[in-house]
């Protein structure tokens, strides 16, 4: 066990290194920041500052050596924007995503579960097809467009809602729903797949033909074991919903994460988008590697792989 | 010590000096409601501290709000006396004495002095700092009323970069700054300007409160919140639903949906950023740009009042010229006019009676939609372009670095005068001039030394005439920033100080209910 968790491990710092070399590449590749923190026309004198302010005239291999000496220190270095550490940005905004990003999982979890059950146990029925239809709109409607249309209905034409920003329950519900909205459809489609796999299992064969009433049988048998792969899932897309929530974020002017990489991508801020991208990613190396450990306690022949 | 000073100018600005500070005082009714701003743009901290101006207009958008300047653009003149109720200038060019306003106080108290002018200036970081740095060899303070410039070299641009084209003549107090640090600074900042700083979450929220002290007059809305939000249609939204007064940014469909709204007025603002095309290759013998009169046929080929209607409803202004109209030394040339059969007329004598392919029309892609008009209508009197858009700073990479041809639209939103504009776009070594005509070069060095105000306009309005009889540039428009107004408010603020595209001066703003 010792030496999977090793492994594993060894497995999880291995992707973050490659995350980190991969996002401070690629942000390098948008562009030069010094462009959009002056005006057309700026002397080369004033461009120039800005390179040496930030130590973008040096070599790469040195910023990415820097960005590195810091990153082992626990610091994300400071944003090029905001000129504040960015560690101290994202822990202002994450809150905000965190709230948002829990009232969404809850909307989602509370829709997709039951609708994806009841379109299994009424499988090629009206309910089924019900379900397909939420679905196919949860998936295929961007979230943008999802938003723009409950402003429009709730704010503007019904004035229930206000539009945008936070601070109280009122200010949640939009973007919460345009935040759901898709991984409902989502967990939706999982628990559908998911229970229809475990209905006609053995033993929910067996469960029904002890005479157990219908009702007893999909909710003690079938749906806890069909469950687990959705609670998987749900783990990872609440990282999601926490650190990439941009769309959602930037129509609704929420105070959070995704808004925060929005920004950063706009202004080339890269310590900005590298911090994020290292955030979220390290979240979600962490929770695979939970899981994998919780898989391997589960089951043995896991952690006697090579 | 004593300075020698051209009293006409002392006069001259004491008046106007005294013309900003007339509305002085008057025991106003105390301040009251609240002023709520939709901000298109994410607020940063740097934008609270004048020191860390850069060469953009958006933080003006703050500083006009929690600081003051020595003098700055206001609705009497550009610039115009405000800390300092007069300014000199030395018979010598050699130097600038500011005499400052009594009873001109901080947010805590504190009176304006001379020391803080000349801190505020030493410790200014911002755009132009180098450029200010090495021409001004000192700066002195007699006493506490008055500050003086001591430059190296006659430099008639002094008042435009320190007054105008930079951050340099904001003041911050000295004894605050040194007290609580440089963040320190940044996470309270106090300034002389007509609103405190009550608090910020940066990117997100910046609130603000009447200054009661302020000497210009007391603000009539008691508080200000600028709210960023992001999303266009979400600003909009807010603002017919009464959450936001004033939004910044409203474009095309979206402008025509908010004139469409009653009780939101549009509010559009012409700044300081022309449009034009420019001809890289007019210099090369071979290329079909070389000749004068295909450049000609692109100016008469637009129809620039309906391109205008189409995308910014007919506010951006068709001037003709690529210097801003609000700038100094601004010279007003005759208004294109739109005749394709003249285009084609033009074509046909340099050799192009079918047209001609044009290859790319390169430009910005965030106004790819104005590269798009213009080229369809190039294309009706035969001049077929490619529309290359590209993203922001990779195009003005390429423009700096001389790297495209054909044609490309460009623009500038930088701070300045005619001169400075000329400097960068026209004359000999300019960053993105790609060649240059030799009448026009050598007239710059003789303007840039000339300290007779008069003599020095005739120059630049002889070299602004030379540049549009060689059709270097065609101008396109001076683009109009459109906002919206809502119902709540008497004087938003719009459009009172020329060229600036946001609401200022604070202190003029009032609501209704106020």
């Amino acid at each position: 066990m010792k030496q999977f968790v090793t492994r594993r491990l060894g497995y999880s710092l291995l992707s973050l290194l490659v995350l980190s070399l991969t996002i401070f590449f690629f942000v390098r590749v948008t562009g030069d920041p010094a462009a959009l923190l002056v005006e057309p026309g700026a002397s080369e004198d004033d461009i120039a500052a800005i390179h040496h302010k930030f130590g973008l005239d040096k070599p790469l291999w040195a910023q990415y050596g820097l960005f590195m000496m810091s990153l082992l220190r626990g610091d994300f270095g400071q944003s090029f924007y905001y000129q504040t550490p960015v560690l101290d940005l994202y822990f202002d905004r994450l809150p905000n995503s965190l709230l948002l990003a829990l009232v969404a999982m809850a909307f989602s979890l509370a829709v997709g579960i039951p609708t994806g059950i009841l379109a299994a146990v009424r499988v090629g029925r009206f309910w089924d097809s019900a379900g397909k239809l939420f679905a196919l709109l949860g998936l295929s409607l961007p979230s943008f467009f999802v938003g723009l249309v409950l402003i429009l209905l709730f704010s503007v034409y019904l004035g229930w809602l206000p539009s945008s920003g936070s601070g109280g329950v009122l200010h949640i519900l939009m973007p919460a729903f345009a935040l759901g909205w898709y991984f409902a459809a989502a967990h939706m489609r999982l628990t559908r797949s998911s229970m229809l796999e475990v209905l006609g299992s053995e033993y929910v064969k067996l469960a029904r033909l002890k005479g157990l009433p219908q009702s007893w049988v999909i909710g003690k048998h079938a749906f806890k074991n069909a469950l687990i792969p959705v609670v998987t899932l749900a783990g990872i897309n609440l990282v999601l919903m926490i650190n990439v929530a941009v769309v959602v974020e930037t129509v609704f002017a929420w105070p959070g994460v995704g808004r925060l990489l929005y920004e950063g991508i706009s202004f080339r801020d890269f310590p900005v988008v590298q911090g994020i991208v290292i955030m979220g990613g390290t979240m979600i190396v962490v929770v695979n590697l939970l899981v994998d450990v919780v898989y391997a306690v589960i089951d043995p022949r896991i952690r006697l792989e090579k | 010590m004593t300075v020698t000073t051209r009293r006409r100018d002392v006069l001259a600005l004491a008046a106007l000096g005294m013309a900003a500070g007339a509305v002085r005082p008057a025991k106003a009714a105390a301040p009251s409601g609240q002023l709520t701003v939709g901000v298109h743009i994410t607020l940063a901290p740097t934008w609270l501290d004048p020191a860390e101006t850069a060469g953009i207009i958006t933080p003006f958008m703050v500083l006009y709000a929690l600081h003051d300047a020595v003098a700055k653009p206001m609705p009497q003149g550009n610039p115009s006396p405000s800390l300092a109720e007069s300014w000199s200038a030395g018979e010598d060019g050699l130097s600038y004495e500011f005499v400052l306003r009594k009873g001109a106080k901080f947010h805590n108290g504190e009176p304006v002095t001379a020391d803080d002018v000349k801190f505020s200036f030493e410790r200014y970081r911002g755009a132009a700092h180098g450029l200010l740095k090495e021409r001004v060899a000192a700066v002195e303070t007699p006493d506490p009323q008055r500050v003086v410039f001591k430059l190296k070299n006659p430099w008639p641009d002094f008042i435009t970069f320190y007054t105008v084209a930079s951050g340099a003549g904001w003041v911050v107090p000295r004894k605050y700054v040194e007290k609580v640090g440089e963040d320190g600074f940044k996470k309270a900042p106090i300034g002389a300007g007509p609103y405190k700083f009550v608090s910020f979450t940066p990117g997100i929220e910046l609130v603000m409160e009447a200054f009661d002290g302020y000497w210009r007059k007391t603000p009539s809305v008691k508080r200000i919140v600028m709210k960023v939000i992001p999303d266009e249609s979400t600003r909009l939204a807010a603002l017919k639903n009464g959450e936001v007064d004033i939004a910044y940014s409203i474009r095309a469909e979206l402008a025509e949906e908010l004139q469409r709204t009653p009780g939101l007025t549009l509010r559009p603002t012409v700044g300081s950023a022309p449009y034009y095309m420019y001809f890289p290759e007019q210099w090369d013998p071979k290329s079909p740009w070389h000749d004068q009169r295909v450049r000609l046929a692109t100016k008469f080929a637009l129809d620039y009042n309906t391109i205008n209607k189409a995308l910014t409803l007919g506010h951006s202004h068709i001037t003709g010229s690529v210097i801003p109209e609000n700038f100094e030394f601004y010279e007003k040339l005759a208004p294109p006019v739109y005749d394709p059969d003249k285009a084609r007329q033009l074509l046909a004598e340099a050799g192009h009676p079918g047209g001609f392919d044009a290859g790319f029309y390169t430009c910005d892609a965030a106004y790819a939609n104005l590269g798009e008009a213009v080229i369809n209508y190039l294309g009706e009197v035969g001049i077929r372009a490619k529309l290359r858009p590209l993203e922001r700073a990779a195009f003005f990479k390429g423009y700096a670095d001389k790297k495209y041809k054909n044609i490309i639209q460009g623009a500038s939103g930088a701070f300045g005068n005619a001169a400075t504009r000329l400097e960068e776009f026209v004359v000999k070594g300019g960053n993105y001039a790609y060649g240059s005509y030799p009448e026009i070069d050598e007239l710059f060095p003789l303007q840039a030394v000339e300290l007779d105000r008069a003599k020095r306009a005739a120059i630049l309005t002889k070299m602004q005439h030379l540049l549009d009889d060689r059709t270097m540039y065609v101008s396109i428009w001076q683009l109009a920033f459109i906002s919206g107004v809502g119902p709540r408010l008497a004087e938003s603020g719009f459009g009172l100080i020329k060229g600036f595209v946001y609401t200022a001066p604070y202190e003029d703003i009032t609501l209704k209910s106020a």
